[in-house]
This record gives C-alpha cells, structure tokens and sequence, in this order.
C-alpha cells in the first residue's frame, strides 16, 4: 500500500513526512476556493471568518441587479456560442489529424495548440486592433470569434485523445456491411467518440464562460460578461455581492466538472 | 550498367507519393476549416500587432509637403524658410483636420516636448496669411531651431519604424542613425521583461517544490484515497482564473482572512501588507499554476515500474540512493513537461499581477494593457506584443522540441 | 486433420476464378514493396489460406481485397470485374477483423442487422434474418446483450454471423481466432470450416499459424517477403516445400547444405558437407545450384538390424536428449558440425546418453532437394 515491506525506519519517516507534506499541498490547493462561499453568505460587508451572521442579502443584490443578470446571459449566449462553433471545427479537425495520411501532422499539431500558448493579452489586443478595422469590437460576434479560437485546442486535444483509443477497424467493419463514409461516421464512429466530444465541448464552454481578458478588450457595456462585470468590480471596490458570483461560478465549475467526471468513469468502464 | 533501375525507383516512389495524395487531401480537408478560421481569427490579429508594432503613418499622412521639402536639407543647419513655409501649409491643413495633435502625440516620444509645441505652432500658423514663416516658428521655439528636430522628422517620413521594438528593449536611434542605450531613468522595459521572467522563473520553481511531492504521493496512495486526491487537484483546473484570483485577493486583504488568522493566533500584532505585493502574486500564481505542474509529473511517474525500486534495492542501493539514481532521472521527461506549461502559462498573466499584485509586480501583459487603454500608445503595446511572443514562442519551440504537442493531455 | 482435403478441382480453370490478382504491387513508401508481383486466383467455394509470419505481405493482400487498401499497380477482379477503385461498401465482401470489431454501443442483434439496413432489408424480414444468422453460430438468447457482456469465443461468433448474414459469396477473414485460447480456437477452426462448406462460401482466410491453415484450407499461400512462396494444396505443401523458406515455415525441417554430384535411378546423389553421400528425390534442379538437403526429424529413425536395404545411413554424436511424451527428441552433430534432429517414436526408443555416437537412418524419398 504506502509502504512496501522492506522499508527501514528511516525511510518510513521520510515517507510519513512526505505524504504530511502533500496533504498540506492538497489543502492549499482547495481552500482557498471555497473560502468565498462562506463570506458570500455573510451578513457583513467585509471579509473576516469566522462569519458572524449569514444572510441571503449579496444573492438577492446579485439577482436583483439587472447589470448582473445582463451579464450573466451574455456570458451565456457567448458560451454556448463558442461551444458550437469550437466542438465543430476541433472534432473535425481531430478526425483529420488522427488519418495516418495526414501531412505536415507535427507543424499543424503546433498551430492548433497555440492558442493555449500565447499570451492571453496578446489576442485581445491584437483582436482588437485587428477586429476594429472591420467593425467587430464591441460585438457579440468579435467576442465569440475570439473565443472560439481559444476554446478550439481544448477541443482538438480531447477528441485526439479519445480517437487514439478509438479501434479504425470499427469504421472499416461498417463500410465493409456496406455503410458508406458519412454514414459509417454517424452509425459507428461518433457515437463511439463521443464522450471525448462532449469533454471537449465541455472544456470550450468553460473556457468561454470564464475567460477575461479578451472580453474585456472587446466587448462594451451592452455585451458585458460575468467575468468583466466582476473583474471590474473587484477593481474598483470589492464587495460581497462578487463573492456572490465568484460562489456561482465555483458551483458551475463544480457541476460541469462533475459531468466531465462521470462521462471519463463511463469511458474507462 | 546504366543508372536505369534508380530512375525506375525513383518513378515509383513519385508514383506512390502522388497515389497518395488523395488520402492526403481528404485528411487535410478535415482539418481545413479549424485551420482556416485560426488563420483569420488566431494568426491574423497576431500578424496585425506584429505590424502595428512598426506601423509610422503619423508624420507621413499629416507633413507630406515638410517632407518633400526637406529632401534638399543639408540635415546640419537650421532649414531655410521653403522648409519652413511646407510645415506652415501641412499645420494649416492638420489644424482644420485636427490631425495636429495626431503628428505631435508621435513626435513626442522622440523629443519631449514636441506635442506643445506642434499644438502651438499650428495654432500659430493658422493665424498667419502669409510668411516668412522661419522667424516666427525660431521665435516660438528653438526647438525649431534644432536640426535633431528635423533628422527626426525626417526619419519619420518612412512609413515603417524600428522605434516602438527599440524602445521596447531600451534602446533607441542616435541623431546619427546608430543604437544607444535609453536614459536610465526611462530604461524600464528590460527590468519589466526581467520581472516577467523573474517572477515566472519563481512560480515555475515553487510548483515544482509543492508538485512533485504531490505527484508522488498520487502515485503510491491506495485507489480511493488517490481518485480523491486527483479530484482535489483538477478541482481547481477547472475553477475559473478570475474566481481563484478572487479568493486570493479577499484571503490577502489587509482586512482579509489571512490577516484575521494571524491576528487571532497572536502571531503578528499588527496587520500584515499581503495584498499588491510580491509575495502575494507569486503565492496566488503558484496556487493556479500547480495542477499544471503537478499533473505531467504524474503521468510519468505513473508509469515507472515498481519493480525498477525494488531491483534497484536488491542490487545494493540504498532508499536514499534508489531515489535519486533509479527514480529522479526517469521522473525528468514529466518535470520538463509540466515546468515548461507552468513557465510559458506564467509569462502571460495579466488578471492576476493586475488585481493581487502592486505597481512593482505588473508584468509585460499589464503594460501592454496600459498602453493600450491609458497611453492609447499602440505601438509601443504592440512592440511590447511582439518582445513577449517572441520569448513565450521560443519556448513553446523548446516545448515542442523536448515533450510535443501531442503530448499535452487534460487531466 | 479432418478437413484436411484433397481439391485439386479448386486450383480453378479461369472461368471458376472468384477473385483474380494480376501483377499486383503494394508500397506504402515508394521505396519498399510491402506485395511484389502478386499472381493468385481464388476459385469459388474454395478456402483458401495465406499463411505467412507479419510482416510478410498476407494482411495487406486482404486489406486491398476487402477495398482498405489500394493496389500501387496491377489490377483485382472480382467476378471479372476490376475492383481497385470500389470503395469497400460497394464489394458485398463479409470481413471478419481481427479483434472483431463490434460496434460497442450497439446490442449483438443490432450489430448484426447492421449491414441489412444498406440493403433495403427492415422490419420482420430483418428479424427474421438476424435470428436465423445468430442461430447458426448458436447464439438466438443473446441478441439483446451488448457485445462487451459476451466471452471471446461469442464476439468471434457474433462477428462471424454478422459478415454472414447478408449472404456475401466472398469472405474474408483477418486472424480471426487469434485472441483465442487453444481449444477455443480448435473448436471454432471446425466449426468455421462447416459454416463455409455447408453455406457454400467462397473463403479467403489470413493467419500465421500453420496448423490452423493446414486444418481449414483447401489450398494455401505461403506468404514471406512480399511474394506467394507456394501456393498449394496442404497435403503438398506439407510433404513437398518447393524452398527453404517454406520447408522451414511448414512443420519441423532439418536443413543442410550439400552438393548435387549425380543421378542415379530417378533418384539424385548429393555431397555432404563431411564429404559423405546421400541419395534424394529428385525433383529438377540446376546442377551449379547451391542445394539445402531437407528431411522431417519424423522421417529419421534409429537404424539397426530391421532396417531395410537402400536407405540413408549416417551416423553422429548425440548432444541433447528430450524425452516429450510419446516420442523423444533426439540431436545429433553429423555431416561435419551440422545439427540433425530426429523424432523417435518412444516404443522404439532406448536412452542416450551425450556423446554417444547414433547411427541413424532415412529414407530417400522423404530427403528433398531445395536451391538456395
């Protein structure tokens, strides 16, 4: 188990103190998450635990708001958006990658990834140079543009994975009973696929939903999103009704992760 | 003999090169569209910024005729009025196209002061009917006088400029048209860079000293306990930047979680400054960056063989020994990967440096971000744009070249 | 050893031919030919086997003929008809895979529906075939299960009544049985050699296991490099290699080199490496020819009084003993450093022991002669 038989006394300790040591690790790692949900339900305006009093009054400010709400329903819009666009291109692109005929695989590889590389500042300012010059800055359109870029290697990476698993002699069994191409990918081979397609739609919605810095560049107030309405309020002066939405956001985390768990535990059944 | 079976073997490898080529296309045609649309969408705005960085329309657009007059300067001596009355006719034009301001914004990065006076002068000119323009523009300023002003001027009729990427690095263009250092009190951009890698360079070096115990543990607890622990790492991955960000700004408040502990336990008596430090920033960094680190660490050690160990032990090394000479080196394929992603990901942080962080911790992005929205200075946030590609790409490059781009995994 | 039948009939008069390669190339590179020359007639009704170890051309010769692959040159016809542009779901060719290749989301009855819904065939008149499809490989109670909940001998199964129920006159079959466990295998080796006389199918079968071609074939194809190394019947195949390559594939074969010195009646007088002389079949060879001496170690025995005039006699120095049950395995060095073993029946049989000299007999008709 932890400890193979043969370990002398010295090692036992080391190893004790190691795992002491990770535990530690792990609790830095989550605490800090779920230290705003506590405060988001506090009565108080400011930022001491233990709390004194719970209330729902940020939660009532945060649905009250109708800033708030605008935001959150554009996050959302550019969300689901993004999420069609980028499961779209990144699946098909995956199937093409994973063909041993593909050319140039290494290069291609390289340049689908690099939206996870570049620093995240240079795509919004260079959007938003570039997007200006045909109008697209503060629209809906420019923001999902731009997010779908971003969300497209999540995508590429999770179906590669999938298809490195997936057998090709499912797709050749059924054009061998007589399917054709396109119908031997909807019969066979998607369904096969698809919880890596669902993961990679999963990661591209949360990668829009949560993503700042270019929505800040490129959206004005009309198609503000969660993430900016928040960001520019902890700028100006932190208050609890962002611990509210900072609560919101973990628990959608929370639940999308939790999908994504699920479907990898069936996969790997 | 002649060279005729090569040439046959050459036809056929040309013909089974070009019978492939279908199965080629139809690959590529797949990945096509995804291709296509970063191009426009991705690669384009980026080569923009890139242009943006040494774009130089100002002086171009706004003196045209101050240019083709000063094609005859000798570029030693004070122009002679014909020079003078072409500036007075373009400022005439850019005074009713309130473009002035435009042409001396531009010339003020190379002479301080040079955006008062263009304002002035064109102010001046538009009162005027007619010349000698010379005294007038001598009795407003020397500046005028000075022929630094007009090389620079002059220098600027190109419409492309080196200026924004030199001065991104500190450097910039004598009145002779060599390099020289910037004054020290405005060399900030390579302190700025060395920050940025600094402060990358720390947070890479603290995920891998909290990581990789992690890892290992991961490796050897039992089953459950294990799936736990993953879930507890990948948690966070999954938790929005902006959100954990958060977290750590109300934690770190002076008024903040952190504080009130350490009040409550008596171990400070007073409050502690956490927040807009350096300490904070590399802590709430390093809190985020860790599931980067920690999960390539992983899945190499995953698949190292127990019983590497237990025949290092039986050949006579020690636990201590074992470790070092049998498990470490086999662990470095993951410890690159992970410590390349966590380096690469912390060279472009923004949110964080720009809510944890204070003035003395804002990286190349915040800056960027600066002149963007504040200076409006975009050449400068271009030049600055393209110092930063070029040092996150080169290396991505060495990422490419030592783990691969197939190789990075979700969880 | 059964099935082990003689179809001379089956080696095809043109107009008999199913399938038909002429000069057939494979390259994948342009640099390495992974099938040279391929010349091979499949005759309908007939099972026929290409045998060879990986690597040596057989799987790719079926891919091209289930349409997966396409030939760099040369041409396939398929009942006369050039198939090399055909995509696979225009042949009307049942594929066996490998490891089955069962649509995993789908339940076995679905599976094997699969290929009637491209043929127009729904409703009743689908149930009604998949029933009869699963009731030949036994399998009518286990249509609703997913293919993931069956062993490994009922997914072959399944696999099988699904490329056979759309009633293909070809068949094609890519190790089928290799992620079996023997008896397993020997018990679906029957019971696929019944399906395919019973239903009349003509047959193309990949493996590398010899017994398996030799048990289920009317004729094989032994594959090595690139090219067909022989192609026969196995009875022939087992009692006449044409090369070293097969001698050495089919069975046990001692190999020797030697040297053809003369003829004498019908049968060929060679040299041993040691200078002694052997008599062989004479099967027609070139006389410069560098030859290898072939002989099964069955066909070596103890010589002694019994022996009957006009065989081999050589003799050598015993090194490894085995005893294996119901023979021994007896190895000797003769002819000058050459290891020769023979496989002595353990009723006649007596003990060794190392360094002993052995005299040892065979007879003339059992030693071949093979170039190379």
């Amino acid at each position: 188990m932890w400890l193979p038989s043969y370990a002398t006394p010295s090692e036992r300790m080391m190893r004790i103190l190691v795992v002491v040591f990770a535990i530690l690790v792990m609790l830095f790692l989550i605490a800090p998450l779920f230290i705003i949900v506590p405060l988001s339900f506090s009565k108080d305006p400011f930022f001491t635990l233990p709390v004194r009093e719970y209330s729902l009054r940020w939660y009532a400010d945060l649905f009250g708001n109708p800033r708030w709400m605008e935001a959150m329903v554009n996050s959302g819009i550019a969300a689901v958006l993004t999420t069609i666009f980028a499961t779209t291109l990144g699946t098909l692109a995956a199937l093409g990658i994973a063909r041993p005929d593909f050319p140039a695989r290494r290069f291609v590889m390289a340049l689908l990834i690099s939206p996870m590389i570049v620093p995240i500042v240079i795509v919004a300012v260079g959007s938003y140079l570039f997007f200006g010059q045909f109008g697209l800055t503060n629209t809906r359109a420019g923001l999902v543009f731009a997010h779908t870029a971003l969300a497209t290697p999540f995508v590429v990476i999770t179906v590669t994975a999938t298809l490195s698993t997936y057998d090709t002699n499912l797709t050749r069994a059924a054009n061998s009973l007589g399917a054709s191409g396109l119908s031997a990918f909807f019969r066979v081979t998607l369904p096969n696929i698809l919880p890596g397609v669902i993961s990679g739609a999963i990661f591209a919605f949360a990668t829009s939903f949560d993503e700042v810095v270019v929505a800040l560049f490129l959206t004005a107030a009309e198609q503000r999103t969660l993430p900016v309405q928040m960001f520019s309020g902890i700028r100006d002066q932190i208050n609890p009704t962002i611990m509210a939405a900072a609560t919101m956001l973990l628990a959608l985390s929370i639940l999308l992760f939790a999908a994504l768990t699920i479907l990898t535990r069936k996969k790997a059944r | 003999m002649t060279a005729s079976p090569d040439i046959e073997r050459i036809r056929t490898f040309v013909a089974v090169r070009r019978a492939a080529r279908p199965a080629r296309r139809a690959a590529f045609s797949l990945a096509l569209p995804l291709v296509a649309f970063l191009l426009i969408a991705f690669v384009a705005p980026i080569l923009y910024l890139l242009v943006t960085a040494v774009d130089n329309p100002e002086t171009k657009t706004v003196l045209p005729q101050t240019l083709t007059a000063l094609e005859s300067w000798d570029g030693a001596s004070t122009p002679e009025e014909a020079v003078f009355a072409a500036l007075a006719a373009d400022l005439k034009i850019a005074q009713e196209n309130s473009t002035a301001a435009l042409v001396g914004k531009r010339l003020n990065y190379e002479i301080s002061g040079m955006r008062s006076k263009v304002l002035a002068a064109s102010r001046m000119v538009a009162g005027m009917d007619a010349g000698p323009y010379r005294e007038a523009f001598l009795d407003q300023s020397d500046l005028w006088a000075a022929p630094e002003t007009w090389a620079v001027i002059q220098r600027n009729g190109a419409s492309l400029t080196p200026y924004y990427l030199l001065t991104a690095v500190d450097l910039k263009q004598s009145p002779t048209g060599g390099l020289e250092r910037v004054q020290p009190d405005q060399a900030i951009f390579l302190t700025i860079l060395g920050r940025t890698l600094l402060v990358a360079g720390m947070v890479t070096a603290f995920t891998l000293i909290l990581g990789y115990p992690v890892a290992y543990v991961l490796t050897i607890a039992p089953k459950t306990i294990a799936a736990v622990m993953m879930l507890m790492v990948l948690l966070p991955l999954w938790t929005s930047l902006l959100v954990r960000t958060t977290a750590w700004v109300v934690l770190l408040q002076s008024d903040g979680v952190i504080n009130s502990i350490l009040m409550t336990l008596h171990l400070t008596a007073e409050k502690v400054q956490l927040i807009f430090t350096r300490v904070g920033t590399v802590t709430a960094m390093t809190h985020i960056q860790l599931p980067f680190t920690i999960l390539p660490i992983y899945s190499v050690m995953r698949s190292i063989q127990p019983t590497q160990l237990r025949a290092a032990r039986s050949l006579g090394a020690g636990p201590t020994s074992a470790f070092w000479r049998i498990y470490a080196p086999q662990t470095l394929p993951g410890v690159v990967a992970g410590c390349l992603m966590t380096f690469i990901l912390s060279l472009g942080y923004y949110i964080t440096p720009a809510l944890v962080g204070g003035p003395q911790d804002q990286m190349v992005s915040n800056f960027i971000s600066t002149y963007i929205n504040r200076d409006l200075n975009w050449g400068l946030a271009a030049a600055l744009g393209v110092v930063l590609l070029i040092v996150t790409l080169a290396i991505y490059g060495l990422f490419l070249r030592l783990v691969g781009a197939d190789k990075i995994k979700l969880g | 050893m059964t099935a082990l039948q003689d179809r001379t009939s089956a080696t095809g008069k043109p107009d008999d031919a199913l399938v038909r390669f002429t000069e057939v190339k494979k390259s994948y590179d342009g640099i390495q030919y992974v099938v040279k020359d391929l010349n091979l007639d499949v005759a309908k009704g007939e099972f026929l086997t290409m045998l060879g170890p990986s690597g040596s051309g057989k799987t790719t010769t079926l891919m091209m003929l289930g349409g997966f692959e396409r030939p760099t040159l040369g041409h396939i016809l398929l009942d006369g008809k050039p198939v090399e542009k055909l995509p696979p779901e225009k042949r009307n060719i049942g594929f066996v895979f490998q490891n089955y290749a069962l649509f995993p989301h789908m339940t076995v009855a679905e599976n094997v529906a699969f290929p009637l819904r491209y043929r127009g065939i729904r409703g009743d008149a689908a149930r009604e075939k998949v029933k009869r499809a699963l009731g030949r490989v036994s399998l009518e109670a286990m249509g609703d299960r997913k293919p993931a909940q069956l062993s490994g001998g009922q997914q072959q199964r399944v696999a099988l009544a699904r490329a056979l129920v759309f009633e293909p006159s070809l068949v094609l079959m890519d190790e089928p049985l290799g992620a079996l466990d023997k008896q397993l295998r020997e018990r679906m080796q029957i019971e696929i050699k019944h399906l395919q006389t019973s239903l009349g199918i003509t047959m193309v079968y990949v493996t590398h296991d010899q017994s398996e071609a030799l048990t289920m074939s009317d004729r094989i194809a032994v594959f090595h490099d690139g090219r067909i190394q022989q192609l026969a019947d196995p009875k022939t195949l087992y009692n006449a290699p044409e090369n070293r390559f097969v001698a050495g594939f089919i069975g046990e074969n001692n190999t020797m080199a030697c040297s053809l010195m003369g003829r004498e009646t019908g049968l060929a007088v060679v040299k041993m490496a040691d200078g002694s002389t052997l008599k062989a079949s004479d099967t027609v060879l070139s006389a410069d020819a560098d030859l290898t001496l072939s002989v099964r170690p069955e066909n070596i025995m103890l010589a002694g009084d019994q022996t009957p005039p006009g065989m081999n006699l050589f003799s050598g120095i015993a090194t490894d003993v085995f005893f294996l049950g119901d023979h021994m395995r007896l190895s000797v060095e003769a002819f000058g450093g050459q290891t020769v073993t023979a496989r002595i029946p353990i009723a006649v049989a007596r003990t060794f022991a190392p360094g002993e000299t052995v005299h040892l007999a065979c007879m003339a008709a059992d030693c071949r002669l093979l170039e190379g």
